[in-house]
């Protein structure tokens, strides 16, 4: 009886024989690593491996502080308070052109004929921006060129 | 149309594996039922052909009409809402021996750490390093002291009883090598034998200057499970939780109602969850397909006459009287984000609710509600 290795083996028949010829395999050079400890921003923690010898790694800007992930945090939202008035005299003397991007999105919606109704609002993230950007150019608001994409939802205001 | 009588009966030959397991026990009997009704008149027609060969009998067959439900049942919805899981379980002794094991091999086996790479010579973290490295005997800190290299590099084994695998004290050496200190306390009789480098220049030498404060994490178990808050999403973090609630009849349930107009059960079970926890709950209802049941019969076969009226939740629900033999409630599974349920202003007389573990659910809930319901609850 032939050993396995030495019996003829047929390419056009469906049946194929195992090849198990000892092959050289290098050893595998793995990096050092250590046990890490990882604080997260709300104070969360948990180990993993790494190569980093730093015992404990503090991350500042993670899921638990950001408002995507946390939408029912009062904490994150993005309310701007105007206290005393002097961000409306600003805008009144030098435009909307300086305001944060996340600004113009909320004053869009606050111009835009549309009411927010229920439906809206479960609507996802990228809807709403595609949305804002659509209306804001059928009014011929937004300033400048606005792709097609989905992701420039925001008008560039009177910036040129 | 011949096709789907010669298919169903050929699905309904008893000895189909696949008729068996995917067609439920009513409809299989039904099925079989007809075929044999239709292979008699087949037989009583004409010479009969066995009564197994489903093409002789299709031939002389009418086509099956399937028959709505005889009874009608009180079709509700309820909504499973569960806290998943904060925390990853603990390890059981022989995954920490495991893990203990599997790093102190690692030692061996992977390339040394390039100490020069991260600390640089003339650096005062270089120092620090070599201080610490001296007591421990190896770049990990969670392995306890073990010096893959040295005389006593077989002795990878620890004792029994030996702490140096558990979590806790993996943290906690962790911890202290970011405080400055060795992972272990020393005597201070060692402590002199350890020190290295030139003691002329300071070398070695630990300067108590500054005293690194690093706050240790919070324990697993919180204030929610000492004092058996069942009110509290704290309490188990590593487990699954479940809200319960009290009806007026005094059961502990999920809360449940029935599906009005032409609403389905995903809408049902959003309706029923704001209206008997409130809408300070920010939930998720998980897909449209229910993920259990529970049938109830009523008792001595009698049928209630139930008038439902129109839910104002519910554009599409009307008055109406229905003659119903039972109920079938249909759980959905549903998930907790933020908030609490609040029972002030519930549509249900419900009047108390609380998050539990499946074991707890179970010592609360009826013995024939609890089959229905095990088998669908996770036991993490």
């Amino acid at each position: 009886m032939l050993p396995s290795t030495l019996r003829p083996q047929c390419h056009a028949c469906a049946l194929r024989q195992q090849i198990r010829h000892a092959s050289l395999l290098r050893r595998p050079k793995r990096p050092y690593s250590f046990t890490q400890l990882i604080t997260l921003s709300d104070g969360s923690t948990f180990t993993h491996r790494t190569t980093s010898p730093q015992p404990i790694y503090r991350s500042t800007k993670d899921t638990k502080n950001s408002a995507l992930w946390n939408p029912s945090s009062q904490k994150l939202l993005n309310i701007e308070e105007d206290e005393a008035g002097r961000l409306k005299r600003f805008r009144r003397r030098f435009g909307r052109g300086f305001d944060a991007e996340a600004m113009e999105q909320g004053e869009e919606a606050g111009e835009g004929a549309e009411t927010v109704d229920q439906a809206q609002q479960d609507e996802s993230l990228l809807d709403l921006i595609a949305g804002y950007g659509q209306a804001a150019e059928k009014t011929g608001e937004a300033a400048g060129v606005q792709d097609e994409a989905k992701k420039s939802g925001k008008g560039k205001g009177g910036q040129k | 149309m011949n096709a789907a009588p010669q298919s169903a009966r050929r699905i309904a030959s008893a000895n189909n594996a696949f008729f068996v397991d995917t067609v439920c026990f009513s409809c299989r009997n039904r099925l079989s039922q007809q075929s044999r009704r239709h292979a008699a008149t087949a037989a009583a027609v004409s010479d009969p052909p066995p009564a197994t060969s489903p093409q002789a009998s299709s031939r002389a067959a009418a086509p099956i009409i399937a028959k709505g439900p005889r009874k009608a049942y009180r079709l509700m919805a309820a909504p499973v809402l569960s806290r998943p899981p904060l925390l990853t379980r603990d390890l059981n002794s022989f995954e920490k021996a495991f893990y203990l094991y599997q790093k102190r091999l690692n030692e061996r086996l992977a390339m040394p750490f390039s100490r020069y790479f991260y600390y640089n010579k003339g650096t005062p973290a270089d120092p620090e390093w070599k201080r610490k490295l001296q007591a421990r005997k190896t770049p990990s800190r969670d392995i306890g002291i073990y010096d893959a290299y040295g005389n006593e590099g077989w002795n990878d084994e620890v004792l029994v009883g030996d702490r140096t695998g558990e979590r806790e004290s993996v943290v906690e050496a962790l911890i202290r090598d970011a405080e400055g200190k060795s992972i272990v306390e020393e005597s201070e009789k060692d402590q002199g034998a350890v020190t290295a480098g030139d003691a002329q220049l300071g070398e070695g030498q630990r300067r108590e200057t500054t005293k690194i404060e690093v706050e240790r994490p919070s324990s697993r178990e919180t204030e929610a499970d000492r004092s058996g808050d069942v009110k509290s999403l704290n309490r188990k973090l590593d487990r699954t939780l479940y809200l319960l609630v009290k009806n007026h009849e005094g059961r502990w349930r999920f809360p449940e109602d029935r599906v009005y107009g032409r609403e389905n059960l995903h809408q049902a079970a959003e309706r029923i969850l704001i209206q008997s926890c409130g809408i300070n709950m920010n939930t998720w209802l998980v897909g449209n397909h229910p993920i259990g049941h529970h049938a109830h019969h009523y008792p001595s076969q009698k049928p209630i006459v139930s008038k439902i009226s129109a839910n104002a939740l519910v554009g599409t629900s009307k008055e109406s009287e229905k003659e119903e033999f039972g109920e079938k409630l249909f759980f959905m599974k549903a998930r907790i984000m933020a908030g609490q349920p609040d029972l002030g202003s519930n549509a249900y007389g419900l009047q108390e609710w609380a998050w539990l573990a499946k074991e707890e659910v179970d010592g609360r809930v009826g013995r024939s509600y609890w089959a229905s319901v095990k088998n669908m609850l996770v036991e993490r």
